[in-house]
């Protein structure tokens, strides 16, 4: 569904990513793992369009998307979720899921399709009115996936949905994660909770220095005695 | 004594009709562009000159002559963000650019004073009232010219509030104002909104200067002392804060009004100012703090 091929990519002309290839398949959950400054959010960021690579190539089902703005990205399918959520905190709940829906063709289509995400998060329903910076960080994170739902998108790329959140919000996160997941929904996450994202991932790719440093599922990399104690904090032997 | 204040109350009301539809439309282009538009004050000549040209010239009835002179300048103002800011910020990319912008819409305000100059020259252009008549409150009287000016204002203000609070795109314009890369996340076209969020500002200082036109001359330089003025308006209300800078216009223009009682009125026109630096000094974020996101 995804591709990354070779991509060199970075800030201005610091070149974070050195030569990046991954893929996410229909339906899958693909961690991306790494050491801070790895490159991860970067990858992230250069497939959704926010920062153009130096050379390399992004395509989603084949369609190139080098060169596209995110709000061009977003009507392939394709919707993000930014660290801490980016919310628009003094709107309204309302507002935020009105807003995810920005894309559709129609007011009347974006007012339906917050409907459905009423009836999916009856939480939000009953909070409509009240500004998204005033939800707890948990709710906050959970609204800015739930925004990212009302063009439906085919995938999701989520950075670091648990940063910040105490255990209990990161495993209401990650339930919503697997819910929508069930319903056919691709993900890429980044991630720093390395357990939540192995508890949830068909398979896992991890960067160091910008470059790819481990491709398989999450038994594979728990069963690699280099990755294991590279960044899973775990002593040898 | 009370006649008087009831008076100076009244002209304080009307004039900050004018100040909030000038520094409203300032206040909502810094909100969303980070620029601070230092060539409002030309658009709001320019609404004067569209008005002049469509009511003594064409001879079009007031109404259609103030609605095209808001509207011409709304036209007028799409143009600004592709064709100077755009350019501008590809060059830079990342960069800090705030003080370039200053220096890029001053260029423009001395381009545009210039252009009214050798296409209209400098003399001093009458537009006849669109509305005959005073009101006579006993007290005092204020003419139906001045009347309509407050209630246009009120109108025009309202429906930009309105506009922002449940209309698509002004839910987009504030998302942006905000946050612009999680507006962008949205499907927001980012130089879409800027382009519209300018011309928005602008096409409001063009209707204030159609508006105003019976009441001051046109001349070329006559909107440059109003951006001024709104620098200080929007200082006091808090930079990129629609609500400070509707209450900010009206504090200051009473404030204006009801100095002659007390201070010479040569000096009514600093108290703009002194406010501006006293707030400066005290509480930089304005009365209602800073409503944009940078």
């Amino acid at each position: 569904m995804l591709r990354v091929a070779d991509v060199r990519s970075g800030y201005g002309k610091l070149e974070i990513l050195q030569s990046v290839s991954l893929a996410v398949g229909e339906g899958e959950i693909v961690g991306l793992i790494g050491p801070n400054g790895a490159g991860k959010s970067t990858l992230l960021k250069t497939a959704f369009g926010y920062l153009a690579p130096f050379a390399g190539e992004v395509a989603l089902e084949g369609r190139p998307l080098v060169g596209l703005r995110p709000d061009q990205v977003v009507r392939l399918g394709v919707g993000y979720v930014a660290q801490a959520g980016g919310l628009f905190a003094d709107m309204t709940v309302h507002e935020n899921l009105l807003l995810g829906g920005y894309a559709l063709r129609s007011s009347r289509e974006a007012r339906a399709a917050v409907d459905e995400l009423y009836a999916r998060f009856p939480l939000f329903a009953a909070r409509r009115r009240q500004p998204a910076g005033s939800l707890s960080g948990g709710e906050q994170r959970i609204l800015a996936v739930a925004r990212a739902l009302a063009v439906r998108p085919r995938l999701l790329l989520l950075d670091e949905p648990s940063a910040a959140l105490a255990p209990r919000f990161i495993a209401d996160v990650y339930d919503t994660i697997r819910a929508l997941n069930g319903g056919g929904i691709a993900m890429l996450i980044v991630e720093q909770n390395v357990e939540a994202i192995l508890a949830v991932a068909h398979r896992v790719f991890v960067l160091d220095l910008g470059r790819n440093a481990f491709d398989g599922t999450p038994a594979e990399l728990r069963a690699s005695d280099r990755i294991r104690r590279l960044y899973l904090g775990e002593d040898e032997g | 004594m009370l006649e008087s204040l009831a008076e100076f109350a009244i002209q304080g009301i009307v004039l900050g009709g004018l100040y909030a539809l000038f520094a409203v439309g300032l206040t909502l282009i810094f909100g969303v562009l980070d620029v601070i538009n230092v060539a409002h004050g030309e658009f709001f000549a320019i609404g004067g000159y569209l008005a002049f040209a469509a009511i003594v010239v064409l001879h079009w009835p007031g109404a259609a002559g103030v609605a095209g002179a808001a509207v011409g300048t709304f036209l007028l103002g799409l143009g600004v963000y592709p064709l100077l800011l755009a350019p501008l910020k590809r060059r830079l990319g990342a960069r800090p650019r705030g003080p370039l912008y200053l220096v890029l819409t001053l260029g423009l305000s001395t381009f545009l004073q210039s252009s009214l100059l050798a296409a209209a020259g400098g003399d001093y252009l009458r537009v006849p009232p669109y509305a005959g008549g005073v009101l006579d409150l006993s007290f005092t009287a204020v003419s139906h010219q001045r009347l309509l000016v407050l209630v246009v204002s009120i109108v025009l203000l309202g429906g930009l509030f309105l506009f922002l609070r449940f209309h698509r795109e002004g839910l987009a314009v504030r998302a942006v104002a905000q946050n612009p890369d999680a507006a962008q996340a949205m499907g927001i076209n980012l130089p879409r909104v800027f382009a519209l969020t300018l011309a928005l500002g602008v096409g409001l200082a063009g209707a204030g200067g159609a508006l105003m036109a019976p009441l001051f001359n046109v001349y070329p330089t006559v909107g440059f002392p109003l951006t001024i003025k709104a620098f200080a308006i929007t200082i006091l209300g808090g930079m990129g804060n629609l609500a400070g800078a509707l209450v900010a216009s009206f504090l200051i223009s009473l404030a204006e009004a009801f100095s002659v009682m007390l201070i010479p009125s040569e000096w009514q026109n600093a108290i703009a100012f002194a406010v501006m630096i006293v707030m400066l000094l005290l509480r930089p974020s304005g009365l209602l703090g800073g409503g944009g996101r940078r």
